[in-house]
């Protein structure tokens, strides 16, 4: 969230698409609630009538996958009717740029961006790069008239993106959509903001990336950005998915968000060199500018005293990946289907369900010769060897369950959708042999270090060169109990030298040296790390969490001043308890507030600082220090994490173009994309060329006519694991179920309450038929298409339930991030009776 | 009713149907779960039942070309005047706390079911032990000062706990109708609805069934009455009137002989 | 000849002990159900359920034998002739001390329309007893209606079985040795039940 989700009750507008907080995030749903109760409107824009919907003030349904054609439709409804916001535009964004006049969008080549290569199916983004001018600048038209700027060539792109267009394409009838047009884009004006809730509905497409973009471009046009109400808001799946991301779950990410080295950079300062934005611009801090402080610090975490100057702070034992590699979630399983691996952790996770295309997993997991799972209860992945179509006998993988502890039987931190950190106490003891993850990795890692010293191996040294320094120890040395503070510390920071304080280039050096940090300190902030080797720390954006002030994630005062609900002293937000991020960019030029009734940040300019010197900032914690932007000499642009200051309206950082386009879905009901000749998104990555059997796929195919997406229930948690282990809950939702409207159970002879089979391409799966007015067929190029959606939750392991909804979904991810597209594809259905 | 007494506001507009209040219920209560099918709804369990207290129903209205969706939480909505007490012949078996809701004690319970037929909601119900159970309003909570177990779950204050009359006074002040108010004596639990009672499955009028009034406000009394009043009679009838003497026998008292 | 005419055989008098006993036993268990005002009732039989479990069961032999006891005096209580219908013009003579000339065969109207009474409250009782036995297998309405109707008919029948003990003890005095002993005094009989008297007396010379 670039907001949280108190500020959420700032809003005048909520939009709710891709998302359905009502049923996922029920407890924050309440801050919703407060939008309303203060006047605001709620908008639900979802295939199916949700319990979200159920509160809305105003509903859209829309096809699945079909979202970037909606809000396609919306800039363009923003750009058309001079909706925008203009000062927020004109100076905050790159709406000035000029482009390349070589660069062609989708609208003049057939449904491609200049630059493209089909054989290696990706773009050279060479070809949607800025004019410079002689001295390295990017030229730019203030007027926002030059048809080659941003700006123009935006509108050019959206002017495609009718509402007949848009209509036809999403199944959205159009007054509905003018209507959610119209409300949404009420929020331009100065004083009024929209926010905008997204989840798995937006992102597990093969254009999940775009879709986000395609949301935060309305954002930017409409001044939502860094405002108390507005931005752009990932609702995230569990409570603690935003801590686990920002400590570098993914597999192209170490924790703060720096880029996993690729093998071709053979040194640090490669490593450095090629992810270090370089800006001449004196009014960009341009912060990325500090990753070499942030790298060497992490590898100092990592390595201790280890890690010198000498061995390039130990970069050498950090794992690479070849350039180019993906070894996302999708990857791993295509690999292990290929019998490219020997053992598998399955740690805290259930892919025999949760995985797209479980069939697949559920084979792959067979190739193994061993498998760990971690988990609190036996689940489908960790018995799948007895499970459906399973030869026990025949199966020869060893299966390991540890039992893990749940999170209320541990201390430690939790990072929530809106960035606090926040400190849980354990409530309860673990239950049996069960322990906290920290301490089974803790052995874990004594033991494989033990077997390195004693057998060697092909190369010991990442293992053996760790510093790994989290648990009390015995009389003896030997490891006892992990101390989870100790693992905060390092997360946080500290100054493994005394660092001296330098003066900022053009100030007096004063009288006496003045010291940052003395040796052993913690850190009090990110500005303090060095990039000499003389701090250590874990995490860069975490640094401040736990200072020399204490524990700032075990705070809990409750005191709001400026009543938007920042609670700037309850936890702690990363980075650096900014609680709305981007908030330079809710003031004008002279630091302003442009709604000064919800000032999120202002410019005081009387007040008086410690040396002297006037002016500073109230509110939240600004986006750095630096005055505001008439400041010509210290003044900063807004958007600090961009080499340019400024927000990309035109990105050439995706894979498929510099502005979200709309393809449709792998798997479609139609021939034919209305937009363009290219129906599927030309930058994913396809498997069915020398694919597996299983990567199997089938679009517009008459066998599996209808649209399906998945999602989960409010009674249920993920795939289930923890909650069909509770009777309370099964009690509310006992059996796999799927949704459908009454015209489709007219037409396919379906009662409610029948059990039906579900198929695509790749499985099927039993499930009651809950027929429901709530979904009503879409008009989709003139032809009626059918939605129908099921829930994710259940597996074959619960007795009774029925089987998982993932056997059904296909072998395909986003181009930029690989994320499965589980929310759209086509399934066929009939009655059992 | 005292004006102390307590009440328990549903506002249905804020409900989503997360039925945290549904399980917080059992939790609280130690009530085991049920076993379901899914029957082609959300809402489940079906009914009320021994080990269900609270349940949301899940309503879909058709709405011009659109459709609504509402959510009630169904439950003993602690009647001021409660056809269940009326009937039930046990004391302290059905029996009002101090905050004015209407609690129950299964040991003195004799398990007649007269509440189940009394209750102008259709609420009580009876288990496998043959006692009565209902919501009580987690009579063992609010005695000690905590909230009901449902309403400290809900998430969007849908569920509500207080002083009754600031309940009324705040919804109204928000320009929100109240279905309860005055109601058979005024309803402990107050709804706010987005739609008609009948819509949710709430009587638009309630009241307590006229057979259940005429048996136990009309029979009852009139029966009392009839009993000493027949009794009265029949000695009234011996000391005045008298009875049917046989004059021969009072004559063989006498010492006449007849035959 | 003796003094006395045999009125009840041995069985017709067991039987009717037989029904007063479970009426009775209706009566105590039942009436603490009825009113709170009778809760202390319950103690005789250990408790509310005690009371119910008792009521059930003696309930159905209240049935069965009261239908019973119908049953064999039907032919005698269900047809009114015109001595009875002169019978309930002057209410039996019970309301005045002057001297009634009645002319009852061997029940008199008010016994007849006791006796008619007495068979349709039992079957009315038995049918919504049976309902309220099993509450929940019943729609709502129904049950309603049974305890309304079951405690209606309890009021009445009690009312009545008052006044039935009344005019069978120091109402009528000698009325009760006929339930006892089984005979009556050819006086009572002549005075109370006169055409009934004549065909016994008939009978008894035919014999
Ligand atoms: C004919 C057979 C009878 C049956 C099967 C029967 C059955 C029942 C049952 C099942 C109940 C409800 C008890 C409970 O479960 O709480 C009941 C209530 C009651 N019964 Fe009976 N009963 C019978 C005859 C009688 C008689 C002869 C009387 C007395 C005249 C009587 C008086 C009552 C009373 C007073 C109640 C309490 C209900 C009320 O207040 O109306 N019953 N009976
Ligand atoms: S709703 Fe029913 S059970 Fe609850 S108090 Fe009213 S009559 Fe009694
Ligand atoms: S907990 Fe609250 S919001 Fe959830 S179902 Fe119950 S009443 Fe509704």
């Amino acid at each position: 969230m670039t907001n949280h989700w108190i500020d959420v009750k700032n809003a005048d507008v909520v939009l709710i698409m891709g998302a359905n907080p009502a049923e996922n995030h029920p407890v924050a749903f309440r801050w919703i609630l407060k939008a309303k109760d203060s006047g605001g409107k709620i908008i639900v824009v979802d295939p199916r009538f949700t319990r979200s919907a159920a509160k809305a003030d105003l509903y859209a349904p829309l096809r699945s996958g079909t979202d970037i054609a909606f809000l396609g439709g919306m800039i363009n409804y923003i750009l058309q009717n001079r909706l925008y916001f203009e000062p927020s535009v004109k100076k905050y964004t790159n709406a000035s740029y000029l482009v390349n006049p070589d660069y062609k969008g989708p609208g003049e080549l057939p449904g491609l961006f200049a630059g493209y290569d089909p054989k290696k199916r990706s773009y050279d983004p060479k070809a949607w790069a800025f004019q410079k001018d002689a001295d390295d600048k990017v030229r730019k038209d203030p007027t926002l008239a030059d048809p080659h700027c941003v700006f123009q060539l935006m509108k050019k792109h959206y002017s495609r993106y009718t509402p007949e267009m848009v209509s036809n394409i999403t199944g959205t009838p159009k007054d509905v959509l003018l209507k959610v047009y119209e409300t949404y884009a009420s929020t331009g004006k100065p004083d009024r903001a929209g926010t905008s809730l997204y989840a798995m509905g937006w992102t597990q497409h093969t254009v999940g990336t775009q879709n986000i973009r395609a949301m935060a471009i309305i954002q930017l046009l409409l001044g939502n950005m860094g405002v108390a109400g507005g931005g752009v808001n990932a609702l995230r799946g569990e409570s603690n998915v935003q801590g686990s991301t920002d400590h570098g779950l993914l597999f192209h990410i170490l924790p703060g968000y720096l880029p996993v080295p690729s093998a071709d950079l053979k040194d640090l300062s490669a490593y450095i060199e090629k992810h270090t934005p370089k800006t001449k611009d004196p009014m960009s801090a341009n912060w990325w500018g500090n990753r070499n402080k942030y790298i060497a610090s992490y590898l100092k975490a990592i390595y201790g005293a280890k890690a010198t100057k000498e061995n390039d702070f130990g970069y050498a034992w950090l794992p690479k990946i070849d350039p180019g590699m993906n070894a996302s979630w999708i990857m791993l399983f295509d690999n292990m289907a290929r019998g490219k691996y020997k053992g598998f952790f399955a740690w805290g996770q259930n892919p025999a369900c949760s995985g797209t295309n479980a069939g697949k997993v559920r084979k792959a997991l067979g190739t193994l010769e061993w498998m760990v799972t971690v988990n609190l209860f036996d689940n489908e992945t960790a018995s799948f060897w007895k499970g459906p179509g399973m030869d026990p006998a025949k199966v020869k993988t060893e299966v390991f369950f540890l039992p893990a502890a749940a999170s209320f039987e541990k201390e430690g931190s939790i990072t929530n959708s809106g960035r606090w950190a926040q400190w849980r106490t354990a409530a309860v003891k673990p239950l049996g042999q069960s322990r906290p993850d920290s301490e089974i990795m803790n052995d874990l890692f004594y033991r494989i270090k033990a077997l390195y010293a004693k057998e060697g191996g092909a190369y010991p040294d990442p293992i053996m060169n760790l510093a790994w320094g989290y648990a009390f120890k015995r009389a003896d040395g030997t490891a006892k109990t992990v101390d989870i503070h100790a693992v905060a510390r390092e997360i946080n920071g500290f100054f493994l030298a005394d660092v001296e304080d330098k003066p900022k280039p053009g100030q007096p050096r004063p009288k006496e040296k003045k010291l940052l940090g003395k040796k052993g300190e913690l850190a009090a902030g990110f500005a303090q790390l060095q990039a000499d080797g003389a701090t250590s720390c874990g995490n860069w954006i975490y640094c401040q969490s736990y200072n020399e002030k204490g524990n700032m994630m075990a705070r809990r005062v409750k005191k709001d001043p400026t009543g938007l609900g920042l609670f700037s002293e309850w936890a702690w937000a990363w980075p650096v308890n900014r609680r709305i991020i981007y908030n330079r960019a809710s003031v004008d030029l002279d630091g302003k507030p442009f709604n000064p009734k919800k000032a999120v940040i202002y410019w005081n300019p009387t007040a008086v600082l410690p040396d002297g010197k006037f002016g500073k900032w109230e509110g939240d914690v600004p986006d750095g220090p630096w005055p505001p932007m008439s400041n010509e000499k210290e003044g900063k642009k807004p958007y600090i994490m961009r080499a340019d200051g400024v927000a990309a309206l035109f990105g050439p950082g995706l894979k498929e173009g510099p502005f979200p386009e709309h393809y449709e879905p792998l798997e479609c009901p139609i021939r034919e994309n209305l937009l363009s000749k290219q129906r599927i998104n030309p930058a994913a990555k396809m498997f069915h060329e020398g694919g597996l059997p299983d990567d199997v796929f089938a679009s517009s195919d008459t066998r599996y006519p209808y649209v399906a997406t998945t999602y989960r229930v409010t009674e249920h948690w993920q795939t289930g694991v923890l909650s069909r282990n509770v009777p309370w809950l099964l009690e509310l939702q006992p059996r796999q179920f799927v949704e459908i409207s009454r015209e489709l159970a007219k037409e396919k002879n379906i009662r409610n309450g029948d059990t039906v089979e579900v198929s695509s391409a790749r499985g099927k799966v039993e499930a009651v038929a809950v027929v429901t007015p709530r979904l009503r067929p879409f008009k989709v190029a003139g032809a009626t298409v059918h939605q129908v959606g099921m829930p994710w939750c259940f597996g074959w392991f619960t007795p009774g339930v029925g089987d998982a909804a993932n056997l059904l979904t296909p072998t395909v991810g986003d181009a930029n991030t690989m994320i499965p597209e589980t929310k759209a594809f086509m399934v066929n259905i009939k009655s059992k009776g | 009713m005292a004006e102390s007494r307590m009440g328990f506001l549903i506002d249905t507009s804020r409900c989503i149907g997360c039925r945290s209040c549904q399980v917080a219920c059992k939790q609280w209560n130690k009530l085991e779960a049920d076993k379901t099918a899914n029957k082609g709804t959300y809402e489940n369990p079906g009914d009320l039942t021994p080990n269900l207290y609270n349940r949301i129903r899940f309503i879909e209205k058709d709405d011009g070309g659109g459709v609504k969706w509402f959510f009630l939480s169904e439950r003993c909505v602690h009647c001021g005047d409660a056809g269940c007490m009326k009937v039930c012949p046990s004391p302290g078996a059905l029996y009002r706390t101090n905050e004015g809701f209407v609690a129950f004690n299964k040991e003195k319970c004799i398990a007649c079911k007269y509440c189940v037929s009394a209750c102008p909601f259709n609420v009580p119900r009876y288990g496998a032990d043959e006692k009565v159970s209902k919501c009580h309003l987690c009579s063992d909570r609010i005695g000690v000062g905590m909230a009901p177990a449902c309403a400290k779950a809900c998430p969007t204050q849908t569920l509500q706990y207080g002083p009754r009359g600031g309940l009324i006074a705040k919804s109204k002040a928000s320009k929100k109708a109240v279905y309860g108010e005055a109601d058979l004596s005024g309803l402990g639990v107050l709804y706010v609805l987005d739609d008609k009672p009948e819509t949710y499955g709430l009587p638009a009028n309630p009241a307590i069934p006229t057979s259940i009034f005429l048996w136990k406000d009309v029979v009852k009394p009139l029966g009392i009455l009839g009993f000493w009043g027949s009794v009265a009679a029949v000695l009234f009838h011996y000391v005045t009137i008298g009875p049917k003497k046989l004059e021969g026998e009072r004559s063989e008292n006498g010492g006449v002989r007849h035959d | 000849m003796t003094r006395y005419v045999e009125r009840f055989n041995t069985g017709e008098r067991v039987l009717h002990w037989f029904v007063t006993m479970t009426f009775f036993t209706q009566i105590l268990s039942g009436i603490g159900l009825f009113s709170r005002l009778f809760v202390g009732y319950f103690d005789l039989f250990g408790g509310g359920q005690g009371a119910i479990l008792v009521h059930k069961y003696a309930g159905v032999l209240f049935l069965a034998s009261s239908l019973l006891l119908f049953l064999n005096h039907r032919k005698e209580i269900s047809v009114l002739d015109d001595d009875d219908r002169f019978w309930l013009s002057r209410l039996g003579g019970y309301l005045s001390r002057g001297h009634f000339e009645e002319n009852n065969g061997k029940f008199n109207a008010g016994q007849k329309l006791f006796g008619m009474f007495m068979g349709a409250s039992t079957v009315f009782l038995g049918i919504t007893g049976l309902i309220i036995w099993w509450p929940l297998a019943f729609p709502r309405g129904i049950v309603q209606i049974s305890l309304l109707i079951h405690g209606l008919i309890f009021v009445l029948f009690f009312m009545l079985v008052i006044l039935h003990v009344y005019l069978a003890t120091i109402g009528n005095p000698g009325t009760l040795d006929g339930m006892i002993w089984g005979r009556v005094t050819r006086l009572w009989a002549k005075k109370h039940h006169p055409k009934w008297y004549k065909e016994r007396a008939g009978q008894e010379k035919t014999t």
